[in-house]
């Protein structure tokens, strides 16, 4: 693997940590262009922190985090945010935007702050727009949508950024199933369209096993486990780094493995809801 | 919902409607500015117009253009400049009710004007000298907040808080002022008030070129405060450097307000309850937004102007006084609080 090539995201020695908190224990990691990588772990673990570093936010302590071969700390906000565009979990609302107004905003980075007072039509933004599914809502207002379809204008936004690596935190809480599964196949296609490295932390073991092709667990602020979801999502690996007893099995269909947590490890068995085993 | 479903055709009429909103608040800045000239007493109508045409006795020509004229438009740029600020100040601090007067600009800049005027070093006879007192002022109570703030700073609620005390300690400290060395006590409780009595062409050279300079400041930071109002962490994801996004905001906001204050003394209301007026026409793009809010204030204290003129006249009749004035910014304040709560009520029903 070229760690220089476009899209690669290269962690090394990563250390960091809040007053009286250590966050991240040194993290190596190698992810290649192209790559769909799943973080999981509980919380605390360090996963949003890590997206952080990786987008420049935070500076570590110790260690680096390498976009395209260059080390994100050292770069410009501007020149980061032309790198990689992450999706926080969530925003506070900004009343009376459109979807099409937000997402412009997405551009802020390769435009600088005087492009913002263009306004013509940016062929990005409306790429954007219809990559994401909402280019149907763009003289909507934001505050009017819906949860669901409010994180795919922020994945819209995200895209704007016209990056090669794209991070997202946690894309699916507070979603219902079926918008969790719009976003997640969403990603996936743009990531087969366009070739994008994607970092996203999931909670939902199962969604990480379907749909990345490799999973990243952290543990106490180190990587616990790495691997395709295959070769790694097994009972041991929830009971070491979720804290779960639980079982794995090959999906029926699709041969990607499938998690039943049972219950969470250290409750004494009287405890347990032994109704739900079977 | 269903017109919005092509997007297209709704923006473009959007901007038509920009247009149509802009020019109806050109004409009623405009309206409000003759009606300032008219407004007062001792001149009427009929002698405006022939001072304008040309004509007019000397004293008719005198009050029309060396008083009316320079007054109406300090007003009507005083106002441009609060409301600028006060939507910059919004945005910025992501408040929606930061405002110059309860984040420290407007009695700082009270407070540095009133203690020139006390030391001696300035008086009304040396605009200049009020101008640059009052702007370190409102640099001073600014930057008083922005410390207090500590790391609360993104923090709507803490910074209101914060606002509500620095401005609290700056208004006793003026009072303070106002004991030891009470000087022109009467011109100086008109300018606590605000007023636009006795604006003269020194004061409008100095205010336009100062708003001219600061607005355009303003209008370019439309795309980082655009940014700024999505919160911290999005706009800094985006590639804003936000922390120096707020200072050159908070900056242009504390010029802009320091300039009006200045020129006006502390208009109560106009900079906070404005931009939400403005947001609300025409909407959270702020690259028209900005200029909207600038329009729509010069409409507001300009008309505030004319009312107050007016109201004077009609009171000074009433109660036969010789000569009464009742101040703009007693006319703002009024205006101003009765929004307030019509619009605390509305949103209440709201939730």
């Amino acid at each position: 693997m070229d760690h220089r090539e476009p899209g690669a995201v290269v962690a090394e020695g990563l250390r960091f940590g809040y007053p009286g908190r250590e966050v991240l224990r040194g993290v190596d990691l190698r992810i290649g262009a192209g790559e769909l990588v799943a973080l999981v772990g509980l919380n605390g673990c360090g996963k949003s922190t890590f997206l952080r570093l990786a987008a420049g936010l935070l500076r570590p302590d110790a260690g680096r985090v390498l976009l395209d071969g260059e080390e994100v700390a050292r770069l410009s906000r501007r020149g980061a945010a032309r790198r990689v565009a992450l999706l926080h979990q969530s925003a506070p609302p900004v009343p009376g935007l459109t979807v099409r107004q937000l997402v412009r905003q997405g551009r802020y980075a390769a435009r600088g702050p005087l492009g913002m007072l263009r306004d013509g039509d940016d062929a990005v933004s409306a790429r954007a727009l219809a990559d994401a599914g909402v280019a149907d809502w763009a003289g909507r207002p934001v505050d009017a949508l819906s949860g669901g379809e409010r994180q795919r204008v922020r994945l819209a936004m995200a895209l704007a950024q016209d990056t090669r690596i794209l991070l997202l935190d946690e894309p699916t809480t507070y979603l219902d199933l079926r918008h969790q599964l719009e976003v997640l196949q969403t990603v996936v296609r743009l990531r087969a369209e366009r070739g994008l490295t994607v970092v996203m932390v999931v909670h939902d073991l199962n969604h990480a096993a379907r749909f990345a092709d490799r999973i990243v667990a952290l543990r106490d602020g180190r990587v616990a486990a790495d691997g395709k979801p295959a070769a790694i999502v097994t009972p041991a690996l929830l009971a070491e780094v979720l804290g779960v007893e639980g079982r794995v099995a090959p999906d029926e269909r699709g041969g990607w493995p499938v998690c039943y947590p049972d219950h969470p490890l250290g409750v004494a068995s009287h405890l347990r809801n032994e109704n739900h085993i079977h | 919902m269903s017109a919005a479903r092509t997007a297209a055709p709704v923006l473009r009429r959007g901007r038509t409607g920009t247009r149509v909103k802009a020019a109806v608040l050109v004409v009623l800045a405009l309206a409000a500015g003759v009606a300032g000239l008219v407004a007062g007493p001792a001149v009427t109508t009929a002698d405006v117009a022939e001072v304008f045409a040309g004509g007019g006795d000397p004293l008719a020509r005198h009050i029309v253009l060396n008083l009316r004229l320079p007054r109406a438009l300090v007003a009507l740029t005083a106002g441009a400049c609060l409301a600028l600020a006060g939507l910059v100040l919004q945005s910025a601090l992501r408040n929606p009710l930061a405002g110059p007067e309860v984040t420290g600009v407007t009695p700082g800049a009270v407070l540095g004007a009133v203690t020139a005027t006390g030391l001696g070093l300035a008086g009304w006879q040396s605009p200049t000298a009020v101008v640059v007192a009052a702007c370190l002022g409102g640099c001073a109570g600014a930057g008083l907040l922005w410390l207090l703030a500590g790391r609360e700073r993104g923090d709507p609620e803490q910074t209101a808080v914060h606002g509500v005390l620095v401005s609290a300690v700056l208004t006793g400290a003026t009072a303070v002022v106002l004991l030891i060395a009470p000087g022109e006590l009467g011109s100086v409780v008109q300018w606590l008030v605000g007023s636009t009595e006795g604006r003269v062409w020194r004061h409008w050279e100095l205010l336009w070129p100062w708003a001219l300079c600061w607005g355009a400041a303003a209008w370019l930071l439309a795309g980082p405060l655009t940014l700024l109002r999505c919160g911290d962490e999005q706009a800094a994801a985006l590639g804003l450097d936000i922390g120096r996004a707020r200072a050159a905001a908070l900056a242009c906001a504390v010029a802009l307000t320091a300039g009006a204050v200045s020129a006006v003394g502390a208009l109560g209301f106009v900079g906070l309850l404005v931009p939400h007026v403005a947001l609300a026409v025409f909407g959270a793009d702020l690259r028209a937004t900005l200029p909207g809010a600038a329009l729509l204030g010069a409409v507001v204290v300009g008309g505030a102007d004319a009312g107050a003129q007016l109201l004077s006249r009609a009171l000074a009749q009433a109660l036969d006084a010789d000569r009464l004035t009742v101040p703009v910014g007693a006319l703002t304040t009024c205006a101003g609080a009765a929004l307030l709560l019509i619009v605390a009520r509305r949103r209440a029903d709201l939730r």
